[in-house]
């Protein structure tokens, strides 16, 4: 653990960017997650104000077509985007970290088989395995979870069986083993601890991968149903104004943009601070 | 003969792959609810049309006969055909498979010719703050973190509203037109580049601070050599290593269709296409294309390995 | 390294000014910015309009429709009605084929037979009515007979649907209506890149002296309606459609775009299931609750802007009053919703949850929806919404009748007694999966179908419409308007004001290249 607490002390050095990246996250988590309880205004109330109107002081991201205030819907967004990649990618670790263990510990058959199947997900075309999961599912949050899952699994197990691999064969594996500790405990007790650095670097690279899948597959109105809002669905709304009203794609899209970086910086800050690169000048 | 040992196993494992991802589209298309039926009679579908339509293009035969057939007729070079056009699936995708990798090479390009001198000179320059932080950092985390149909949207809306050079879609062919071609495809390309700049400038910066940590290198800045010297001779070389994969990997995903951009676009390439059969629930096209896709996936990936041995010999030896 | 942008970027300047030089428009040519690509080549089965309005290019059918929605000559110079039961058609003289051969009597004959013919599982067979005869008196002139009256028969002819096709060519197997097309039309197809664009040149032999005005039509497929937008202002494109009401503001307001409302007999319409036992609304009351609480006004002035109308079971368009004096339509909101929640509380389905399902590839459904969804809620309806794939939308309302109530909408084509038969689940037999047959109301249909338009069918439809009140199975809602821009500095259009359905390009043939 000591490891982890010298890492900690790495990430709170942060330079400026870093700290950029956290307030804006911590910013946006705390708007995500107490969003509704904020007196922010209904996200869904139709004829609030004007159609399409412009930002102004009563209206601070202005209005939808169907005159809604465009601003609480924004943080509904925020909060659903958040939400269900956090969602889908934490559920992806644990499935990814547990096959991408039993592949590079087992080895074999059990390899071969995860191997392939890590890559038939990875040589399908992202976007449109997400179309057809989201089809034959039926749109919606539990589609949209599904498809950030199978785009981000790949990418947990890759990681974990070769670190998985470079440490199987140490010492205290093979003791473990020689004390007749069973294959589960060998992998919860004593992989586990050994690969979470390299999982929770992935974790934040999926994150923001899965902000990304949401976003999109809303954008295509495959994602969250209206009148709930995604980030992804206030710009496929926007988008059809974009002429006349165009603070509703510019606000959507910034603000995804600005989450999707704050997840960006974080998960650097995360990566440098648990496997730190030591430049060396060359002068 | 080395090359040979190193390929057969990853060839094989291909194959199974592909053969994955066949059962895998052809299964999750079959289990989509509505049909071509649906789409070619609109509202006035009845359950005796539905059988007409699924007779006439067998797809009322058990699916392990409908997926052995497609399999068998696509050994004999036949893709099947579009039940929209009627017309061969793999006569439209050759015609929009040079679209697609027109745009794929416009973001390769420019994601290459920025990317990997930013990468360059911020990971030189970050070895030097001995704090790792610099320019690169700030242009890579933007650059990663804006979606493409957002870019996408905000271009198309700038480029509405003033009428400046490029054009919001109506493609014309290179061959016919060059200027014209470069006006349609130049802002997809652009924006489709913009998440490889980002990721070929952090690669490439990282791959740069690492190598730069190693022995040869500490022993040549002791030895006294110009810096310029140092990054042409070594670390380039050992640097460009992780960048070949993802530059691998960009490619294959660009080529694997960039549905959203050509949808937003109006780029008639292999995505919007795919797309589009997929809405149209034209089987035959989600089927041929995905494969296709992944063929090309996979074969940039092994020549990027194939690459990656001959750069560095230590990785085909280990075997 | 640093040289290299700035070759680029002056490279980039002689392209600019080349591109500027080039011609924007060729001679003779005119440019249709079309939003969907067809769904299939065949005339006689194709049930979209995205594919009809492509087809109007290229075929002709026998009777068309004047701004009046009443019935003209088209590829039939004249017809007699001898009988309710029996017509004679005389075919234009010069009516020829894209090919050069003239359409004769065989070719009407043989498109009808196989409209008729259930192998193509064309759906326009029902609306012809049962014809017993067909006979050619000479090579201009057709008989046909029905077996009884049938008041949709001319109007179903004057459809695309009932477009007449190269009948010999077809048999002889040089022509293959599923693949390619060929018709008596303005135009010809050259060329075809799916879900790309179409080239179509004149139809050399086309019945009309000077027509068609252009000698080629470029047809680019902009599914985007931004793209669209953006194409119509560049010149790239001479003319098109928009669903969304604010298009026109969305072109703003330069001088050389113009907008051309075009009022269609069509309607967005929710079908609600009254058939599955799993829904709230197999309980009528239920259905006549949620029909009581819309708030139509309010679809109207959000989702359109205030551009459309409230809409009735029998179109508008057709300037009958049908259906205007029923509480639906006459009474106050409150009052309406005060009904409502009195009709859920005798159902003892206070709050039923619904819901409501609407195709994604249509915004304007989704905002329907939502507006629908809100103005149910004062009523006691805990509605959600399911934006879902058009194949899907379909199969589950058309096929599988698996759904609570669904929006679409609806085509009114040219005439009223056409249109309701849409409640006649007999005849819409696609509706039989959630519509409930009520006897008297099929009777009804069945009567005014054979009645010519008068003062009596009037009151016929005025029963009628009442009726369908009642049951509340499928509702109109608003009118759908057509909004039509092109420019007017590229093109010379005609466009009426008021067209059955899918008609918008009824008069193609006048277009031409402005000078």
């Amino acid at each position: 653990m000591s490891g982890f607490s010298k890492a900690a002390g790495r990430l709170l050095r942060a330079d400026a960017l870093t700290l950029f990246g956290l307030i804006t996250l911590v910013t946006l988590l705390f708007l995500g997650i107490f969003g509704p309880w904020l007196p922010l205004g209904d996200p869904s109330r139709i004829a609030a104000g004007p159609r399409l109107g412009a930002p102004s002081a009563q209206f601070l991201f202005g209005t939808d077509e169907l005159g809604r205030d465009f601003m609480p819907r924004v943080v509904q967004g925020i909060r659903s985007t958040f939400l269900l990649s956090a969602i889908a990618v934490t559920i992806t670790a644990v499935i990814g970290s547990l096959l991408g263990m039993a592949a590079g510990y087992l080895g074999r058959f059990a390899d071969q088989a995860i191997a392939r199947g890590a890559d038939i997900l990875f040589a399908f075309p992202a976007l449109v395995a997400g179309l057809l999961v989201a089809a034959v599912m039926g749109p919606g949050q539990g589609s949209a979870i599904t498809v950030i899952s199978i785009a981000t699994l790949p990418l947990f197990i890759r990681v974990v069986r070769s670190v998985t691999l470079g440490i199987a064969g140490r010492g205290f594996v093979t003791a473990a083993e020689v004390a007749g500790a069973s294959t589960l405990r060998i992998m919860l007790v004593h992989l586990l601890p050994n690969v979470m650095g390299a999982v929770m670097v992935q974790l934040t690279y999926a994150l923001s991968i899965g902000m990304i899948i949401e976003s999109a597959l809303s954008f295509l109105g495959l994602g969250v149903q209206p009148p709930d809002a995604s980030l992804g669905s206030l710009l496929r709304q926007g988008s059809s104004y974009l002429t006349i009203a165009p603070w509703m794609v510019l606000s959507s899209g910034a603000v995804l943009s600005l989450a999707i970086m704050s997840v960006n910086l974080v998960g650097d800050a995360v990566r440098d601070a648990l496997e730190p690169l030591k430049g060396r000048p060359l002068t | 003969m080395r090359l040979v040992v190193y390929l057969l196993p990853r060839v094989l494992a291909a194959l199974v792959t592909l053969f994955g991802v066949s059962v895998l589209v052809f299964l999750s298309l079959r289990l989509l609810p509505g049909g071509y039926a649906d789409i070619l009679l609109g509202p006035f579908v009845t359950a005796e049309a539905r059988a007409i339509i699924a007779q006439r293009y067998g797809l009322d035969q058990p699916l392990v006969l409908q997926y052995l057939r497609w399999v068998w007729a696509m050994l004999g070079g036949d893709f099947g055909i579009s039940m929209v056009t009627q017309r061969p699936v793999i006569d439209e995708l050759l015609r929009r498979a040079p679209v697609t990798l027109q745009l794929a090479l416009i973001a390769l390009g420019v994601a290459l010719a920025v990317g990997y001198p930013l990468g360059v000179l911020s990971g030189t320059r970050a070895a030097k703050t001995r704090k790792g932080r610099d320019f690169g950092r700030v242009i890579g985390a933007m650059g990663a973190s804006v979606p493409d149909f957002v870019l996408g949207s905000v271009l198309i809306f700038v480029f509405s509203v003033w009428s400046l050079w490029f054009r919001v879609g109506g493609y014309v062919p290179f061959s016919t037109d060059p200027v014209g071609n470069l006006r349609t495809m130049l802002l997809p390309g652009f924006t489709l580049s913009v998440f490889g700049v980002a990721l070929i400038l952090r690669t490439t910066r990282d791959a740069v601070l690492r190598v730069m940590t190693e022995g040869h290198i500490t022993a040549a800045v002791a030895r006294g050599d110009p810096p310029r010297v140092i990054i042409r001779r070594h670390i380039l070389r050992n640097a460009a290593i992780p960048v070949v994969t993802v530059v691998a990997t960009y490619f294959g995903f660009l080529l694997g269709g960039a549905v959203i951009v050509e949808v937003l676009f109006s780029v008639p390439g292999v995505g919007l296409y795919i797309f589009n059969g997929l809405l149209n629930r034209d089987y035959a096209i989600v089927q041929a294309g995905v494969l296709l896709a992944a063929v090309v996936f996979i074969s940039i990936n092994m020549l990027a390995d194939v690459l990656y041995a001959l750069i560095d010999p230590r990785v085909g030896a280990t075997r | 390294m640093p040289k290299k942008p700035r070759t680029s970027l002056s490279v980039l300047a002689v392209m600019a000014g080349l591109g500027l030089a080039l011609p924007a428009q060729a001679q003779g040519v005119i440019t249709w910015g079309k939003p969907a690509e067809i769904t299939g080549f065949d005339v006689h089965v194709a049930g979209t309009v995205a594919s009809w309005e492509m087809y109007q290019m290229v075929y002709e059918t026998l009777l068309i429709t004047d701004d009046e929605l009443s019935l003209q000559a088209g590829l039939a110079e004249s017809w007699e009605e001898e009988s309710p039961t029996r017509f004679i058609f005389t075919l234009r003289e010069g009516a020829a084929f894209s090919n050069g051969r003239a359409v004769d009597a065989q070719d009407v004959i043989g498109s009808i037979e196989r409209i008729q013919n259930p192998e193509i599982a064309s759906y326009w067979a029902h609306q012809l009515g049962e014809i017993v005869s067909m006979e050619a008196l000479d090579d201009r002139r057709i008989v046909i007979e029905l077996a009884r009256p049938h008041a949709t028969f001319l109007p179903a002819l004057a459809h695309i649907t009932a477009a007449i096709i190269p009948v010999q060519e077809y048999r002889d197997g040089s022509f293959d209506p599923a693949r390619e097309m060929l018709g008596s039309g303005p135009f010809m197809v050259e060329q075809h890149n799916q879900d790309e664009s179409w080239t179509l040149t004149r139809n050399p032999h086309y019945g009309r002296d000077g027509y068609p005005r252009a000698d080629r039509m470029e047809v680019a497929i902009i599914p985007d309606e931004s793209a669209r937008i953006a194409a119509l202002r560049d010149g790239r494109i001479d003319f098109t459609t928009f669903e969304n009401p604010d298009a026109p503001q969305m072109l703003g307001t330069a001088g050389n775009i113009a907008n051309h409302p075009i009022q269609t007999t069509n309607y967005y319409r929710f079908d609600v299931n009254a058939l599955s036992e799993d829904s709230a609304f197999h309980d009528r009351r239920v259905r006549q609750a949620m029909n009581l609480a819309l708030d139509r006004d309010a679809i109207n002035m959000l989702v359109f802007n205030g551009t459309s109308a409230v809409d009735y079971p029998v179109p508008a368009a057709f300037g009958t009053d049908a259906c205007h004096d029923l509480d639906t339509y006459a009474l106050p909101r409150d009052e309406r919703l005060e009904r409502a929640r009195a009709l859920l509380e005798e159902a003892g389905q206070p709050s039923p949850q619904v819901e409501l399902m609407a195709s994604s590839a249509n915004q304007v459904l989704g905002r329907i929806a939502q507006v629908a969804q809100q103005s149910l809620a004062e009523a006691g309806f805990q509605v959600t919404i399911a934006s879902v794939p058009t194949a899907e939308y379909l199969q589950r309302v058309f096929t599988d009748g698996d759904f609570d109530f669904s929006a679409s909408w609806l085509a009114g084509y040219t005439d009223p007694s056409m249109v309701i038969q849409w409640w006649n689940p007999n005849f819409a037999v696609w509706n039989l999966a959630f519509q409930e047959e009520i006897p008297e109301l099929s009777d009804a249909l069945a009567d005014v179908r054979s009645t010519p338009a008068s003062p009596e069918r009037d009151q016929a439809l005025r029963d009628i419409c009442a009726m369908i009140d009642e049951g509340a199975n499928l509702l109109a809602l608003v009118s759908k308007v057509d909004y039509v821009a092109y420019r007017s500095d590229q093109i010379e259009v005609r466009l009426a004001d008021r067209t059955g359905s899918a008609n918008t390009w009824q008069h193609i043939a006048e277009f031409a290249p402005a000078d």
